[in-house]
This record gives C-alpha cells, structure tokens and sequence, in this order.
C-alpha cells in the first residue's frame, strides 16, 4: 500500500485512523497523542516500516501490555487496511456484547424497580436486619449457593458497603519518610520558622515541627476461587473492595492458575468490578493448585512485594491438590518477602477444627496468623482479629 | 573539544551512540530521535539490567551536557528533588540585619536566589545552553505524590517556587525517566512522555555490547557468553529463574571470567562463577543441572 505524501494529508488521515482503530481495540488514546504521532511520522523518513513503527509505538502507547496488540494492529493496519477492518469486526462483537451485557439493568436496580412496584402490597419489613443474618450465615443461605460472579443483588449490595463503612478495617500504617507539620516529630521545620521569623523582626519565637506522615501499607489479596471457596470468594471480594479502597493493593485470584484482578479492582464500583472479575477468572469453580500460584506470584509479580512491606491476606479454605513440597517452598519465601501473611480460612469455624488436609497444614505451619470468616455478617471480629494478628 | 556528531537522523543517533560505547536497538534509537526534536520527556521501562540507566550516560556524552541524575526513592519530597532554602544563611542574614533594617526589607531579602540550594530538577532548568540531560531514576520507587509533582516540569519544563515565582527552563533538559515496574505510573505522567519498553538485547547486540565493555575478552569467550547469556533467557530456560541476568550481568561475568584467565567456558567455571549471573541461591541451584544443556554448541540446539 502507498502511504503517500506526509504533506498532503494522507499519511496524516492514515495515522488518525490507526489511532482511533487503536483506541477501539482498547488502547488508552486521546488527539494530543494521535497530533503528536503524525507529527513524530513527518520527522523520520518514512521509507523504513519499522522506523515508521517504532516512532508511532513510542508516542501511542504508554505501557507494555499495550504493545502486542500495537504491533499486530500496526502489521495489519499499515499492510492491509482491509484485513484491519476484519481485526476490528473481530473483536467488536465481543465489545458490543460486553456492552449490551452492561446495558440490562444491574440486578440490583431491578430489585430497587421490583421494590418500588410492590411496596404498596407489603408491609415495610425489618428487612435489612434478617437479609443480614440469612445472607451471611453462610450455612443456609440459598442465595448465595449460586455464588458465581454475577452482580450482586440488593440485599447483599447494602450489606456489602454497609459492611464496608462501617466496619473499620485496621489495615495498619507505618511512618512513611514523608513529613508534614506536626507537634509530634523532632525535626524543626526550618521553612516555617524561618517564614514566621522574618514576619516577627528575625526573632524565632516558637520552633514549629515535622512529623512522619502515616502511610498505609500496600495489601496483596490472594483469593481461592476453587469450588470449594466459591460461596464466600464473590462476597469477599465485594468486601475488600470497597472496604481497602485507600489502600495500595494487588489483588489476584487463584484456583488452578492465577488471574491478576488488581486492574477490575481499580474500577470504581462493585459491580463493574464482579463483572470484569468473572469475565477474566477463566478456572471459577475449578481445582486449587496453591503451591503453583504462588509460584507464578514468585517469577512473574514478584516485584510487588517491594521492601518486606507488603501484608499478604491470603483467603483459602486450604483444601489444595497440587504438592505439599511445592508449597511449604513458596509459603516459605512468600514469609520472607512479606511483612505478615494472614490466613483467613472460613473452615475455621468449625469447633475443633484441626488443619488436617495436607495443603492445611503447611498452610498453618507457615502463616503468622489465621483468622475465621466463614461469617461475614460479624466481620467485626475479623476487624479485630487482623488488628491484633498485625501488632504483634 | 570534538563537534557533537549529527543527531539528524535515526541512523545518526545509532552512530553517535555507539561512538559513546552504548549499542541501541533501532526501536530505541528511533525514540531517543523523536525525543530530541519533539522535546519530549522519555519514559524507559524494562527489567533492571537491560541498560537504561546507561543510556541516560551515554546521551550525556554524545550531547556533551551535564548529566544530572535524581535518584528516587520512598518519601522523596521537593526539597530533595527541587529547592531548599539555606537556612542557616538565612538565620545569620537575620541575626545581621535584625537591628539596622526595616522587616519587609527582611523579609524580601530574604528569599534571595543566593539563598537557594538548588537540587537536580532546578539545576536541569537553569543549566545554561546547550542545557542539561536530566535523569530521573526508578521514578516508580517514588510515591504517588511525587509523580503529582513532577507533572509541571515534564509538561512545561518549568517549576513554581513560592517565594519566587515560576522558573522557566533556559534550554530544554533532555528528560530521561526510568521505571522498575515496581508499580504503575500515573496516566499524567505518560502522557506528557514518550515510552518505549526495554527488551534484553538481540544476540549480536549483546556480542557487541560484550566486545565493547570487555575488550580484553577473547572474540570466541565473548560469542559463548553471549550464547549462553540469551539461551537462559530463552522461554525454555526462564522460567526456572526468579530473574534472569541482564546485560550488566553478562559484562560483569565476562569481566570475571577474563580475570580468571578463563580462554573457553566449561561446566566448572560457570559453576564457580554463577554467582555472578544470579543473586538469589535457588536461582543458583535452578542452574546447576542445565550448565550442560545451556553449554552445547550451537550445531545442537
């Protein structure tokens, strides 16, 4: 194909559209980026293709994820505009499915419409209170059998972010090196002395202070989504999510390999969230290989546990298929990378519950602590639990 | 002083380059180019080792500019990185003018440029022409605030001190940031960036980078090292390692072997040498049974 003359527009024409083609196939792309590319085009001789792919990669795309789906788009785009097209038709149906997919209402806004329509019919019930306990105890509860990644319905939406707000979560806090204005520190603040000094004639009349400004630690949430966990995997997600948000955190899911959920946990609402959640875990409801998973953790993300500063909470139920060996090894190395690793184990609830399946009690032999939460609606306890495991 | 070779071209960027001793991916140098003439910051990421410090030292001697490097870390704030009043002048500019002066007049006099310590992004903005390279170093081990603060300078290459105003670079700093991939940078950041991911080098890059760092090396030590290097980077042998080596790895692992007088590699060298090659001791073990495998000519593979 002919690229034709910078100057007459159509290697500019042919730029915009590979930059709108781009950001269809979901590249982040605005005009300043696509203006700055065809003007990156007219500086280097456009003769060489993969000079010409080179220039535009560096100005269009901003991470490295981004860059296969680049290079093809580029390959095809430049090559073979028709067959670009085809690309797009490709993966627009799974764009506009996704969409429509969004498009019903929210499970949670027909039941608020389908409550609306019958509050004439029924009386106002206490129903927040006994939706709690029916919705939490997670022996009986019917509803949550069916526990895949759909949208969470009414009840469970309320108590989720009821739950969020109200229960603080003692994430714990460190003193960063950054310092604010403060009585609490012993370093004088000299910028404001001094400012305070020569309003008052050069005399220092009082010396004010920095002190180190608390930061939190980051968070890497490690949830079981094998068969069975699921009951309590969809709740405990919507619970960190909405109940870590000031917190730095990566959060993956593991069943038999391990999907990386800190982008859909980045999203603002729950259930954008569960959604995208469930269309990445590709292995729902499947076997747990644990030792495996941390050992993708290990080689492939394991520049996340920067400076033995992370708290790690793992949630499983500890019943693993893959090899005892393989994961005392990564439990041993996820210790020493770690500040504190948490088990919260919703089997613990059982009286005399003894870690007896194999994965369990590697599982206890290497954890700092281990925490029950087989009961969300009393995730008080495990407020409390995870403040007192962290100070010690 | 030599004349500062032509940077006109991507070719021209590569040659200048290489004159510096610093071998760059065509990719790359397509980048530093547009770099140059669009006046853009640029955003290197890749796996440490893979030479993107060094690529900020080399530019430095190509352009014949100061190399200013701001080292990030946790909790950096603008007074590591920007300005600082020097106090204690100021507190004897004080104690001095306390009983013959007016306060106002104190109180500007102050806050005079002599009174500033200037830190590496206000020394890039106010270096005299032909301007600075300023190297911004694992700007993802800085906080998120950090970032926030930068955005003024890599979008308008200027900085706004309180007291004195807004400070306008005189000649643009050629920007170089690096990144870890610790964590993810803010979208305002690279969007006010180039980017370009740094790969590990393509085999006769490194041989060349090998040749050019070791030159003692011998021609057939350097070709093994090489081959080796990028066979345990390959997708059959990564995946048993933590982290591989990057390329200041196998320089400094050619450096050792040439210092042990070492003329061809052999099972036992790079036993008692992998030391050099991985820091972590699993990594160390994980190699033990593949030397033989990563050892065979390359008819065989």
């Amino acid at each position: 194909m002919q690229l034709g003359d910078a100057r007459t527009g159509k290697l500019a024409d042919n730029i915009a559209a590979f930059g709108r083609a781009l950001r269809r196939a979901g590249v982040p792309m605005d005009s300043s980026r696509i203006a700055l590319a065809q003007t990156a085009a007219m500086l280097i001789a456009i003769d060489r293709k993969d000079d010409l792919a080179a220039a535009l990669e560096c100005v269009m795309i901003g991470q490295e994820q981004d860059r296969t789906v680049f290079a093809q788009m580029f390959e095809a785009f430049f090559r073979n505009p028709e067959l670009a097209h085809k690309l797009l038709a490709q993966m627009l149906p799974q764009a506009q499915e996704s969409a429509k997919a969004a498009v019903p209402r929210r499970a949670r806004v027909q039941e608020a419409l389908r409550a609306v329509a019958t509050a004439k019919n029924r009386p106002p019930a206490k129903e927040d209170e006994v939706e709690l306990d029916a919705a939490m105890s997670a022996s009986q509860a019917i509803r949550l059998h069916h526990a895949d990644f759909q949208s969470l319905n009414a009840s469970e939406y309320h108590l989720v972010e009821q739950l969020a707000r109200t229960i603080p979560l003692a994430l714990p806090q460190i003193k960063g090196r950054r310092t604010q204005a403060g009585s609490m520190g012993h370093r004088l603040d000299w910028t404001r002395a001094m400012r305070d000094a020569a309003r008052h004639g050069g005399e220092l009349i009082r010396l004010p202070h920095l002190q180190r400004r608390q930061q939190p630690l980051p968070l890497l949430i490690l949830i079981d989504v094998s068969g069975s966990m699921e009951r309590y995997a969809r709740l405990m997600m919507a619970f960190l999510h909405q109940s870590t948000r000031q917190v730095p955190r990566s959060v993956f899911a593991f069943g038999t390999e391990l999907t990386d959920l800190t982008g859909p946990f980045r999203m603002a609402d729950t259930d954008d969230m569960l959604l995208a959640v469930s269309e990445k875990i590709a292995d729902f409801a499947g076997g747990t290989r644990l030792g495996l998973s941390l050992g993708q953790i290990r080689t492939k993300h394991q520049r996340q546990l920067v400076g033995r500063r992370t708290v790690v909470l793992l949630i499983t139920d500890g019943l693993d298929t893959g090899s005892t060996n393989d994961l005392s090894q990564e439990l041993s190395w996820l210790k020493r990378h770690c500040r504190k690793l948490l088990w919260l184990n919703p089997l613990l609830r059982f009286d005399g519950y003894a870690p007896i399946a194999s994965g369990a009690q590697v599982l206890h032999r290497h954890v700092d602590g281990s925490v029950a939460i087989h009961n969300m609606a009393r995730l008080q306890d495990l407020a409390q639990a995870i403040k007192r495991l962290l100070k010690t | 002083m030599t004349p500062v070779p032509a940077l006109d071209s991507i070719d021209g960027v590569i040659q200048a380059l290489a004159g510096a001793g610093y071998q760059a991916h065509r990719r790359l140098a397509t980048a530093v180019f547009l770099s140059l003439r669009l006046q853009r910051p640029l955003l290197l990421e890749g796996e440490p080792g893979v030479g993107k410090t060094e690529l900020a030292k080399a530019l430095s001697q190509v352009l014949q500019r100061p190399l200013l490097r701001l080292q990030c870390y946790d909790g950096m704030e603008q007074r590591e990185a920007l300005y600082e009043w020097n106090h204690a002048a100021q507190l004897l500019h004080m104690r001095a003018a306390q009983d013959h002066a007016h306060v106002d007049e104190v109180e500007r006099e102050l806050y005079q440029p002599k009174y500033l310590i200037r830190r590496p992004l206000l020394q890039a903005l106010q270096t005299p022409a032909p301007g600075a390279v300023l190297l911004i170093d694992e700007i993802d081990r800085a906080d998120e605030p950090f970032e926030a603060f930068l955005l003024e300078y890599l979008g308008e290459y200027q900085v706004t001190i309180p007291e004195l105003g807004t400070i306008t670079a005189d000649s643009t700093p050629v920007t170089i940031l690096t990144s870890n991939r610790t964590r993810d940078l803010h979208d305002a950041v690279k969007r006010r960036c180039l980017y370009h991911w740094m790969d590990y080098p393509e085999r006769d890059q490194e041989l060349a980078i090998l040749r050019a760092k070791v030159p003692q090396a011998s021609q057939t030590l350097a070709e093994q090292v090489a081959l080796f290097v990028s066979r345990l980077r390959s997708q059959a042998f990564s995946n048993a390692f933590q982290r591989g080596p990057g390329i200041a790895e196998s320089v400094e692992w050619a450096k050792a072997l040439v210092a042990l007088d070492t003329l061809q590699l052999d099972p036992e060298v790079v036993h008692d040498t992998a030391g050099i090659l991985f820091k972590q001791r699993e990594d160390i073990a994980a190699l033990q049974p593949m030397i033989t495998d990563l050892l065979a000519p390359e008819a065989a593979s």
